[in-house]
């Protein structure tokens, strides 16, 4: 019992230490005389593995312009 | 059927390895897809797949028009081809996350280097096709390099087991662009076909890979000239199990 307990914490200290926390905002647009918009997000604690889900995500169309925003950086004005 | 009409026994050898690394590769991030550890990363992996799987379907062809494809037509197929050139790394399933961003890391970045010696070259067709691909590499390499600083960073047991696959796949990578003296890559230089001789692939190689391995204090034998300013290997590569003709330890399959 003590080895299952162990192999269990060992397995979800592995899992938390993978576990990505940064939340990232990704906004993109299609054509130059448009603004950019937010399309969606991604989970990434490092900022090149988030320009790399990012671009791979969000491959639907072909963007002209992508730039990812980390959530922690955003400042609220008006709460909802 | 396509007009034969190059006769380069040793292009055809390294198209034909290159094109079977892309395969195996394509195949073995495919089985990830759906097993990263994240989602994000298994978008990702899906995404170096079919990029992979794409780098591996524009080499094939060009095999066709080889002389030294008309003994056997059926090897110039993905579909029907028997000679495995990959890495014997690649011959069994990946057994860890571990394992495909050792890959991502040092057999995708090996290729890399191959192609961007390959991108003036005097054989249009792997001109064309060696621009395209060390563009979409590009993304690959930050995947890898993101992943093994991840994984080194964690530590304890995630940090082990990425250095086990690293230390796995070390020797077969680099000894895949051939000893010094390999008679089928000199013939490649010679020819203008890439800008480098083996010695100056793998120099350029370790150059690229070595300082974010070096920064997380992964131990591997090359260290960094003060001299000439470039990553050195300590020791002499292990040559004796290496199959020249399929550019792999052992015989293919």
């Amino acid at each position: 019992m003590k080895t299952v307990t162990s192999t269990t914490n060992s397995a979800s200290q592995r899992r938390t230490a993978l576990n990505e926390t940064r939340v990232w905002h990704v906004y993109a647009r299609r054509k130059y005389e448009e603004p950019l918009h937010e399309i969606g997000n991604v989970m990434a604690d490092d900022v090149e593995l988030a320009k790399v889900y990012a671009r791979s995500i969000y491959d639907e169309f072909s963007w002209v312009e992508m730039v990812i925003v980390p959530r922690d950086c955003i400042v609220t004005v008006i709460e909802s | 059927m396509a007009t034969t009409h190059v006769d380069n026994a040793a292009l055809f050898a390294v198209l034909s390895s290159l094109a079977d690394n892309k395969q195996a590769i394509g195949r073995r991030y495919a089985y990830w897809c759906n097993g990263a550890p994240a989602l994000e990363a298994a978008v990702a992996a899906a995404a170096m797949a079919q990029d992979e799987l794409g780098h591996a379907r524009t080499l094939y062809p060009l095999l066709e028009d080889f002389v030294q494809a008309e003994a056997d037509r059926g090897q110039v197929e993905p579909m029907t081809r028997t000679l495995h050139y990959h890495l014997a790394f690649l011959d069994r399933d990946f057994q860890g996350w571990s394992d495909f961003v050792a890959t991502n890391f040092l057999l995708d970045n090996a290729l890399t280097t191959f192609f961007e010696a390959a991108q003036n070259s005097s054989y249009e067709p792997l001109r064309q096709r060696a621009r395209k691909i060390v563009q979409e590499e590009r993304i690959h390499a930050l995947h890898a390099d993101g992943w093994v600083r991840r994984l080194a960073r964690a530590g304890g047991a995630v940090r082990s087991t990425l250095v086990a696959s690293l230390e796995r796949l070390w020797d077969e990578t680099l000894c895949w662009f051939g000893p010094g003296d390999d008679p089928t890559m000199h013939q490649l230089y010679r020819e203008g076909i890439i800008d480098a001789t083996p010695d100056e692939l793998r120099s350029r190689y370790l150059q690229k890979i070595m300082p974010a391995l070096s920064s997380l204090e992964i131990e591997f034998p090359a260290s960094f000239n003060t001299v000439t300013k470039r990553w050195e290997l300590r020791q002499p590569l292990p040559w004796d199990t290496w199959y020249a003709i399929a550019r792999r330890y052992g015989s293919s399959l």
